[in-house]
């Protein structure tokens, strides 16, 4: 049939292949950056399949984020060690509380949307930032202990910034093998069906409402995860992780990358880290200097940079 | 009233505020008739509409389809009980292509929407059907063409195709024909006849082209501010005075 079509997953392999040699010959401290961007780039990801798939700005990611974080610094404060138990409980509650935001937001669209899950981004960050007691407040929690893993009767512990590193490309792999299956799914089809045309689903028989609440809560699912290593790679859950400052950050990683390719916020939070740490050896600033950036790769990047580039090179072939 | 009708609808009004905009609206359609509901601009052609696929409840009156009341249901729930719409602005998923359209509402008919993993297009039950659709339409050979390049008359085609996709046992057509050229509109005509015929569809259309009208309905209905006027076979309604009033303003003496 002339519409089958195939996925070429060569680039995708050859991506991982890079990065699991890239820390053999990286110094230290880019192997902590690219925990970093390997970490915002799977949140971002999460963000973009609500925002680049299902036409949804959501402002709150940060939330989702920051609750896996919590979760995991307060499992480790209180004992807990098992790797899988603080992944998954992280994650479990981000789906809860995607759930519920999930349900009062999305009947709203575009700008109502976006300010809506803003909103609720700003009440779990007043909770974090003063339920003092639980959350310790503007100090965040800071964790100690990181948990381990057992492994064929090997124990894995994760203290050095090269281990750390692993456990993050792990685990950033996994999810987004399981964010891209969910993508190129049928629900992934219904829902850039319902980016496309909201009512025209409608009127085919689907439940908007349904299915958008599936959707961000698949998102902010993945999103806790993202939280839950960046508070292990970060030994800290922090308040600032649920402050609407940082949930923009996915937003404009999404937009730097391109909102219509799959790895295209990955590599948005690639470029923005980069160019963050080229800028801030010449000027504190930095954010002006990300401006100056942003306003040509929105202007001539329609698709975002990797997004242009990706069709450019497509064209070719 | 007909008891076997496959869209029967009782009384229905409907207002906005204390303005009622259509009131007191009966009637059934027998099941593979194609009928046309005609009217003036304003006549309340939309608003039936909305009112009876589940775009918003009416204020009063009842609606079955095939025997089952459908008052007020949402209309994805209107949808799975056999009843599907096109609407006066096309209303297609643009930056997907042809077969991805179509796919669409066969995923949510197989109950497949909240399937997390699979490829759609390896989808046997899926991809036949929607072959056999756009084979329907005449669009097989281009069915991985991206909606938003094509020409308008075929953008609607396509959206037959999401429409006819699920086989509905009603087809509710909102100016199936608005903004195409003679050509165009000629092929519309012509598919709604074969659809019609071949797989006993129940077309319901609104049209402000008489020409349309007269070569498509074996019965019309007219709305006239909000009310039903008159309703028979088109040539009782060629010759029914009341009409002939109702769009020209006077009554013309012959």
């Amino acid at each position: 049939m002339a519409v089958l079509k195939r996925h070429n997953l060569a680039g995708p392999a050859i991506l991982v292949v890079l990065l699991a040699v890239g820390p053999l010959v990286m110094p230290t401290y880019w192997v902590m950056l690219l925990s970093e961007i390997l970490i915002m780039g799977l949140m971002a990801m999460s963000f973009n399949l609500l925002f680049g798939f299902t036409g949804l700005l959501s402002f709150g990611q940060g939330a989702f984020f920051g609750l896996g974080a919590y979760t995991a610094a307060l499992l480790l404060q209180n004992g807990f060690s098992n790797l899988f138990l603080i992944l998954v409980a992280g994650m479990l509650v981000a789906c809860v509380a995607s759930l519920v935001v999930g349900f009062f937001s999305v009947r709203l669209d575009e700008i109502f949307f976006a300010m809506i899950t803003l909103g609720f981004g700003m009440m779990f960050f007043s909770i974090a930032h003063n339920w003092i007691d639980v959350t310790g407040g503007s100090d965040g929690l800071p964790v100690f202990a990181l948990p381990s893993l057992s492994l064929f009767g090997v124990e894995l512990t994760f203290y050095t910034p090269v281990t750390m590193y692993y456990l993050v490309l792990v685990t950033v792999v996994l999810g987004s093998v399981l964010l891209w299956l969910v993508v190129h799914s049928p629900f992934g089809l219904i829902l850039k069906s319902l980016r496309e045309n909201k009512q025209r689903v409608a009127f085919v028989g689907g439940n908007v409402s349904r299915l958008r609440i599936a959707a961000f809560a698949i998102s902010g699912t993945f999103t806790g995860l993202a939280g839950v290593l960046f508070c292990l790679f970060n030994n800290m859950a922090s308040p600032e992780f649920m402050h609407w400052s940082f949930s923009a950050k996915p937003v404009i990683m999404s937009i730097i990358g391109g909102t219509g390719v799959f790895l295209g916020p990955l590599f948005g939070a690639g470029i923005f880290f980069v160019l963050e740490q080229v800028i801030i050896q010449y000027t504190e600033n930095w954010m002006l200097f990300l401006g100056i950036v942003l306003i040509p790769i929105v202007l001539f990047f329609p698709d975002g940079v990797f997004g242009t580039l990706r069709k450019k090179l497509l064209r070719k072939v | 009233m007909n008891e076997d009708a496959v869209l029967r609808v009782e009384n229905l009004g409907h207002s906005y505020g204390r303005f009622k905009v259509i009131e007191d609206i009966s009637l059934a359609i027998g099941k593979g008739e194609t009928s046309a509901l005609i009217g003036p601009n304003g006549a309340g052609k939309t608003t039936f509409y909305n009112a009876i696929s589940g775009r918003f409840p009416p204020t009063r009156g009842k609606v079955y389809l095939n025997g089952e009341e459908i008052t007020g249901l949402p209309s994805h729930r209107v949808v799975a009980r056999g009843m599907c719409r096109s609407f006066q602005i096309t209303n297609v998923f643009a930056e997907l292509t042809v077969a991805e359209n179509v796919f669409t509402p066969l995923i949510i008919q197989q109950n497949k929407h909240f399937k997390l993993y699979g490829n759609v297009y390896r989808d046997k039950l899926i991809v036949d059907k929607a072959m056999h659709t756009l084979e329907q339409v005449g669009f097989a050979d281009r069915a991985d063409q991206t909606v938003s390049s094509l020409a308008y008359g075929d953008k609607r085609l396509v959206e037959m195709a999401i429409v006819l996709a699920r086989e509905p046992s009603v087809v509710l057509l909102d100016e199936p024909t608005a903004g195409m050229n003679p050509e165009e509109t000629e092929n519309m005509i012509s598919l709604i006849k074969k659809l019609a015929k071949v797989s006993g569809t129940t077309f319901f259309i609104t049209e402000h082209d008489m020409k349309v009208v007269f070569s498509l309905a074996e019965k019309i209905y007219v709305l006239h501010q909000g009310h039903l006027l008159a309703q028979g076979r088109p040539e009782e309604i060629r010759a029914n005075e009341d009409v002939q009033e109702a769009y020209l303003g006077r009554k013309v003496h012959a």
